[in-house]
């Protein structure tokens, strides 16, 4: 999960280091493009990150579920931008009053891309296997599933216990479904239900998507669809600038203006659930055992330099963002305060500290500046190590060897890292553990979420981490472009409603 | 002749060696590993465990090494780790953007560098000549990635007449809008690579203009250029020739770098991509090609210098 969250996080941090001037980061709807819509059009979208293989199955990674979840794989059950889950392959569902039982009716006419049919066979291989499989991601999501039957079109999940995340799991790749034994390439190929088809992947470069002629639903509102992959931020402003892309996302706010010069583009605003995790390695031994050391770096932090200096989002002070279940503002757990951050400091006897901040490199230098020149301005001095991703897997992720590190985690209701001890973040309470597994064993919403705010409260006042901002995603789309989504585009970007016009 | 090529070739060969030895070592320093970036952080120890006995990954160096080297010798330079494909076939797939940018920035090297590093020369002291020379030294110490981005202003932002970015999907199909799309790259490496070449020339030709035989032919009533053209600059192209290996690795280096700001399909890229992936079996496979590459223009270059230079001839 973090896997994802890291990777899809050079989107949004990539440039930033521009400038510090900061343009008003409020919200804009998506631009509604005047022209007639052109069905044989093409569309490019510059995307940040390029996965390293196609295969869904097996491989973590942002990169996978932002083009192929909803595009090319779908589950039973979706989930729109304002992250409701809605029916998908199954055209209808409903859950039993216990929470053990979920029903779904699955669609008929439903095929592959190779042109087999979508049958209830299919579902229940695809769910067993991925729940037997280990090496498929996010098979543990399943683990409350005890048995997946058919009875014609009715597909009936029971479940050991009550499981409040389930639906939303099956909503992302824990619910993919693929043909029964396919035994096609995953890792260059697909076979899928969705809208569009892979047509050609040139690696290193582009990824293309064209119609699926056949597609169950209302066919997709454009010809093909290109993945135009540009890490550089300056080198996709410099595509825009030529007219060589439509939309850009993982843009940077800063450049709104020079791409807004053109006429051709309009910069959006989107919420997402991007979050700017400062983590702190509380394990024994080190100073930031102390919760008062950790609460002194909180109140040091001036969170609003993040958000001005990205130009976009808005400050969090806690482990859930305002799109997930659980949220609640608590500004006032870590209120920015150099002098009670010092006299914390003091108590703690942690004066003339020394921290090393590890932050993998595709983040923007922006991040470290500010967080150097905050601590330092209470007496702690920070030491920067920048290192690739890889590196920050194994000595962070896996050896939890650091102080400080920096993230982005994109997930989406991933409050779960801070009831597992075992995670990179060191924190271990066994109060926010319990208040974990009773929302999730939860049967109504409202009460996991209720149960879930309670946690995050914990979370934050033991000053677990640091939240620096909650990000948005942040695209420019071509004024003859309509139906782009631009909520959470990080982790998925469903682009069945994407038109172009002509004009 | 015959014995000096034996020598130089098993030198070569040697180097190949020590280089694949090197390659393989220096990228087992990296931390971190390809089955962590496959399994995610969902996986549990002992998953990422079974990711790495399936890809050999737990194998002790030595036996990696020699099954490495020992498929090199056999033509097959080995599979992704991260999609499975065969490197050889990654390689000869980006060569198509590589080999020609290369060919194209060393065509504006030599273009630029032989004329204006020769008028430079014989402009010595004079307004002109110092301001060619002035203008070397400073492209030559631009950095390329700024000077690829000042062309991409001019031509691509302002002027609009070549791409910024990318390379035509349709590849070499479309013959015209692949050499567009590698105008501004190709160019960038040349000038850069060109103002380092001129600098040679120019004291070769420096060089040249004093030695006897052209102040002879000048005493004999030629003027000092015709002198020097006809009897000055072949011992120019022969020093031009023997500096063009080095040349060949400062394209590769550039190259890494421009792909990467004109996001370019190239080898450059994929390696840079491949690094941070640490797919290592295709990441050796592509420096030992690389390397494999400059080892041998330096090896045809001393065999070509050592047949048109008949002082060499005599002196072996």
């Amino acid at each position: 999960m973090l896997r994802r969250t890291a990777l899809a996080a050079t989107a949004l941090v990539a440039a930033t280091a521009l400038a510090l001037t900061a343009c008003s980061g409020e919200s804009a709807p998506a631009p509604t493009a005047t022209g007639t819509p052109d069905p044989d059009a093409s569309v490019a979208i510059r995307l940040v990150l390029e996965p390293g293989n196609l295969d869904i199955r097996k491989t973590a990674g942002a990169a996978l579920d932002q083009i192929l979840v909803d595009n090319i794989y779908q589950g039973l059950v979706s989930r729109t931008p304002e992250q409701e889950i809605v029916p998908a392959l199954a055209s209808d569902f409903s859950v039993s009053a216990d929470g053990l039982t979920y029903t779904f009716t699955l669609r008929e006419g439903v095929t592959f891309h190779d042109g087999s049919e979508l049958t209830p066979a299919d579902v229940v291989w695809s769910l067993e296997t991925r729940q037997e499989s280990d090496d498929w991601s996010d098979s543990a999501r399943l683990a409350n599933v005890e048995s997946v039957e058919a009875d014609g079109q009715t597909i009936t999940l029971t479940l050991s216990a009550p499981d409040s995340t389930l639906l939303w799991n099956l909503t992302g790749r824990a619910g993919i479904i693929l043909k029964k034994g396919d035994k096609v390439d995953y890792n260059t190929a697909e076979n899928g239900t969705g809208p569009f088809i892979l047509d050609s992947w040139r690696q290193g470069d582009s990824i293309t998507f064209v119609r699926n002629e056949e597609y169950w639903g209302d066919s997709a509102g454009v010809a093909e669809v290109v993945f135009d992959y540009i890490p550089d931020n300056q080198a996709a402003l410099n595509a825009a600038l030529a007219g060589e892309v439509d939309v850009l996302t993982g843009f940077d706010a800063n450049l709104k203006d020079q791409i807004e010069a053109t006429g051709d583009y309009a910069l959006v605003l989107g919420e997402s659930t991007d979050k700017g995790v400062l983590a702190f390695n509380q394990s024994e031994g080190s100073p930031l055992a102390d919760q008062r050391v950790r609460q002194a770096i909180r109140q040091s932090i001036d969170h609003q330099a993040f958000v001005d200096a990205l130009a976009s989002g808005q400050t969090l002070y806690g482990p859930i963002p305002s799109l997930d279940p659980g949220y609640e503002d608590l500004a006032d757990v870590a209120p920015y305060d150099p002098d009670t951050a010092r006299t914390l400091l003091a108590e703690a006897g942690a004066e003339d500290l020394e921290l090393t901040l590890t932050i993998p490199s595709f983040y923007s230098t922006t991040i470290p500046q500010i967080l150097v020149s905050d601590l330092n301005e209470v007496g702690i001095t920070l030491t920067v190590e920048s290192v690739d991703f890889s590196t920050w897997l194994n000595d962070v992720y896996v050896n939890q060897d650091y102080d400080l590190s920096f993230v982005l985690h994109t997930e989406a209701r991933d409050f779960e890292n801070w009831a597992n001890p075992d995670y990179y973040f060191t924190y271990d309470s066994a109060e926010v553990q319990d208040l974990y597994a009773q929302a999730v064993a939860s049967t109504s919403e409202s009460q996991a979420a209720t149960l879930l705010e309670r946690a995050a409260r914990i979370v934050s006042e033991d000053a677990a981490a640091d939240w620096l901002y909650n990000g948005a995603s942040v695209l420019a789309v071509g004024t003859n472009v309509a139906g782009m989504p631009s909520v959470n585009v990080n982790e998925r970007l469903n682009l069945a409603e994407l038109t172009k016009s002509d004009g | 002749m015959i014995r000096y090529a034996l020598t130089r070739l098993t030198l070569l060969l040697l180097g190949l060696f020590v280089a694949s030895a090197l390659i393989f070592l220096t990228l087992r320093v990296l931390p971190g590993d390809v089955a962590l970036l496959i399994g995610g952080v969902n996986s549990s120890p002992e998953q990422i465990a079974a990711i790495r006995e399936s890809m050999g990954l737990n194998r002790s160096l030595p036996v990696q090494y020699l099954e490495w080297i020992g498929g090199v010798l056999r033509g097959d330079l080995g599979t992704s780790l991260l999609t499975g494909s065969s490197v050889a076939a990654e390689i000869a797939q980006k060569a198509e953007v590589t080999i020609p940018l290369g060919l194209m920035s060393l065509a504006i090297a030599i273009t630029l560098s032989v004329p204006l590093g020769v008028i430079s020369a014989l402009r010595r002291g004079r307004a002109g000549g110092t301001a060619l020379s002035v203008s070397a030294q400073t492209l030559a110490a631009v950095p390329v990635v700024w000077a690829g981005m000042m062309l991409v202003v001019v031509f691509a932002v302002w002027l609009g007449w070549l791409p910024a970015q990318g390379f035509p999907r349709a590849g070499w199909n479309d013959p015209a809008a692949a050499l567009r799309a590698l105008v501004l790259p190709a160019l960038t490496i040349g000038v850069v690579e060109g103002a380092m070449l001129m600098r040679f020339v120019r004291s070769a030709t420096l060089q040249a203009i004093g030695q006897d035989y052209v102040r002879a032919a000048a005493a004999k009533g030629l003027t000092r250029t015709t002198a020097l053209v006809r009897h000055g600059l072949p011992n120019v192209g022969l020093s031009v020739i023997s500096v063009l290996g080095l040349q060949v690795a400062g394209i590769i280096v550039g190259a890494v770098v421009i792909e990467q700001l004109f996001s370019l399909p190239g080898i450059g890229r994929m390696l840079v991509a491949d690094v941070g992936a640490r797919d290592l079996p295709k990441v050796q496979g592509e420096l030992l090609v690389l390397t494999g590459f400059v080892l041998i223009v330096g090896f045809v270059v001393d065999l070509v210098h050592r047949v048109i230079d008949p002082r060499q001839r005599e002196a072996s």
